[in-house]
C-alpha cells in the first residue's frame, strides 16, 4: 500500500459531507459542514478512584454512529470548507469537488468525487508486498467483498468510537449501534475487564468479532488492548483493508471536557509491514445531559443482489 | 396529516432523505439507473423502518391483473421517523392505503427502485429528489 503514498493528491470530492451532517440531525442539533474536531467545554468529570469518567452518550455529532465525516479522516484528510481539503499527514491541499447546494440528487459525479476522497488520505496501512494486490481488488469489489456491508459487525476497530460507554470500578461497556451509513451493520457490544487481568494465550481463543479486550489506565488515557479477533472484518472504513486472526488492537480513549478522542493501533505482522495507528477522530458527548441511546435499527440488507457494478463508494 | 401541510416540513423530510440516499452503503448507481425513473400505482403492503435503507413495499397489478410486489428504497429510517412517517396517525403510510410511486429504475430490472416522488391517498405528494439542502 506503499504506493498509494505516492499518488498525486487531486480530486475529489465532498458531496457526501452534506448529507452527513443531515444525518447527524437525528442525533443532535449540531451541523457540520467540515470534518474538523469539536473543541472541548466542560470539565472531565473523575470517579472516586480518581479516573477520568468516560460514561456518557457520546453520539454528540452523529459521526461515531453515521461514519461520516470522521470517518473520511481515519486515513488523514481534513475537509477545511465547502471546497477545499487537506491531508492532514503532509499538509498536501486536496482540489475538491465544490460542493453545489442546487446539484440535483444522486449526481453521478458527486458521488464518484466522495468515493475519491474518500481514498486520498495519506495514513494508510502498509502491507507486505504480496497482498496489494489483493487489498485493492478487495476495495474495488467491495459490494461483493466487503465482510461488513451486509449486516453483519463492523467489528474493531472499524466500528469506531462506541455511541455509549459505561463506565465501573472494574470494567467498561461499550455499545455500538448498527450502522446505515456508508456501511450497513449490526448492533455489538463490549464488556472489557479493567481488573488487572492478563490476555488469554491466543492459541487458547475462538477468534470473534470483538476479541478479547482487556482494559487498564495509562495517566488519563484509557487504554484497550484486544486481540482473539476472527479474520471477517476490515479495519478501516473503506480500502479493503483485511487482516488475519493475529490482528491485535489497541485503542486509546482521552476524555476532555464533553469530548473523546480516540485512536486505534492495528499490529498485524502476518499481513502488514508495521503497525498503522489511526488519525484521532473525536466524538462529542450528546448535549443532553439526560440522553438515553435509542433503539438502534434492525438491519436487513436487500440490496447488494441487485447491483450491477462493484464499487462501493 | 397537519404535520406535512407546510412547505418547510416537507423540504425537511426531502433533505433527509437524501442524507441517507447519499450515505447509502453502497453507490446509488451501482443498483439504480439515476436518468431513468418508472412510476407505478399501488396498494402498500408493507412499510419497515429499517438499516441500512428502509423500505416501501406496493402490491401492484400487472397487465394481466396479476399482483406483483414492488419494493422502493428510501433513506434514513431514523429521520423518516422523526418526520412523523412511521405512524399513520400523523399523516404517515399504512398498508391499504392506495399511492403512486415514482422512482429510479432498477438496472437490473427487478420491480423495485429508489423513490423520488410518492403520491398519498389524500393527494398529499412528497418529492423526494431536489437539491441537497432540501430547498
Amino acid at each position: 500500500m506503499r504506493s498509494y503514498r505516492c499518488y498525486f493528491i487531486t480530486t475529489a470530492a465532498l458531496l457526501c459531507l452534506l448529507p452527513a451532517t443531515l444525518c447527524a440531525q437525528e442525533f443532535s442539533t449540531i451541523r457540520r459542514t467540515v470534518n474538523a474536531p469539536p473543541k472541548p467545554s466542560g470539565t472531565t468529570p473523575r470517579t472516586p478512584d480518581g479516573h477520568p469518567d468516560l460514561t456518557g452518550v457520546w453520539n454528540g455529532l452523529g459521526d461515531n454512529l453515521l461514519g461520516v465525516p470522521n470517518q473520511i479522516a481515519n486515513d488523514g484528510v481534513s475537509i477545511d470548507s465547502e471546497n477545499s481539503s487537506h491531508d492532514i499527514a503532509t499538509g498536501t491541499q486536496i482540489a475538491t469537488f465544490p460542493r453545489n447546494t442546487t446539484r440535483g440528487l444522486n449526481n453521478e459525479q458527486g458521488e464518484r468525487a466522495a468515493s475519491l476522497l474518500r481514498r486520498v488520505g495519506s495514513n494508510r496501512p502498509i502491507y507486505k508486498p504480496q497482498y496489494w494486490d489483493m487489498v485493492k481488488e478487495f476495495d474495488q469489489s467491495a459490494n461483493e467483498e466487503d465482510p461488513s456491508n451486509n449486516c453483519m459487525p463492523a467489528g474493531i476497530p472499524r466500528a469506531g468510537i462506541p455511541s455509549y460507554i459505561g463506565q465501573y470500578p472494574n470494567s467498561f461497556i461499550f455499545i455500538y449501534p448498527g450502522q446505515g451509513g456508508l456501511i450497513a451493520t449490526q448492533t455489538m457490544y463490549r464488556m472489557i475487564p479493567a481488573d488487572g487481568r492478563k490476555h488469554t494465550p491466543l492459541e487458547e481463543l475462538d477468534g470473534t468479532y470483538t476479541g478479547e479486550g482487556i482494559a487498564h489506565w495509562e495517566g488519563d488515557t484509557l487504554v484497550v488492548d484486544t486481540w482473539g479477533f476472527n479474520s471477517s472484518t476490515w479495519f478501516d472504513q473503506i480500502g479493503g483493508y483485511f487482516h488475519s486472526e493475529n490482528m491485535r488492537v489497541i485503542e486509546r480513549f482521552h476524555r476532555d471536557g464533553n469530548t473523546l478522542t480516540w485512536t486505534a493501533t492495528v499490529e498485524d505482522p502476518d499481513v502488514l509491514l508495521e503497525p498503522w495507528t489511526t488519525t484521532p477522530r473525536v466524538a462529542l458527548l450528546n448535549p443532553k445531559p439526560d440522553a438515553v441511546l435509542p433503539e438502534s435499527l434492525p438491519c436487513s440488507e436487500r440490496d447488494l443482489t441487485h447491483t450491477v457494478t462493484k464499487e462501493h463508494h | 396529516m397537519r404535520r406535512f401541510g407546510s412547505v418547510v416540513s416537507v423540504a425537511l423530510l426531502t433533505g433527509l432523505l437524501f442524507a441517507g440516499a447519499a450515505s447509502a452503503h453502497h453507490s446509488v448507481q451501482s443498483q439504480f439507473d439515476i436518468h431513468k425513473t418508472v412510476t407505478v400505482s399501488g396498494t402498500v403492503a408493507k412499510i419497515e423502518w429499517i438499516n441500512p435503507h428502509s423500505y416501501l413495499t406496493l402490491n401492484v397489478k400487472d397487465a394481466g391483473g396479476n399482483v406483483q410486489k414492488w419494493a422502493f428504497e428510501l433513506g434514513g429510517a431514523g429521520a423518516l421517523r422523526r418526520a412523523g412517517m412511521s405512524r399513520a396517525d400523523r399523516g404517515g403510510l399504512k398498508p391499504g392505503d392506495e399511492v403512486t410511486a415514482t422512482a429510479l429504475a432498477a438496472r437490473d430490472g427487478s420491480n423495485s427502485g429508489f423513490l423520488q416522488e410518492l403520491k398519498m391517498p389524500d393527494g398529499r405528494t412528497f418529492k423526494f429528489t431536489t437539491d441537497p439542502n432540501g430547498n
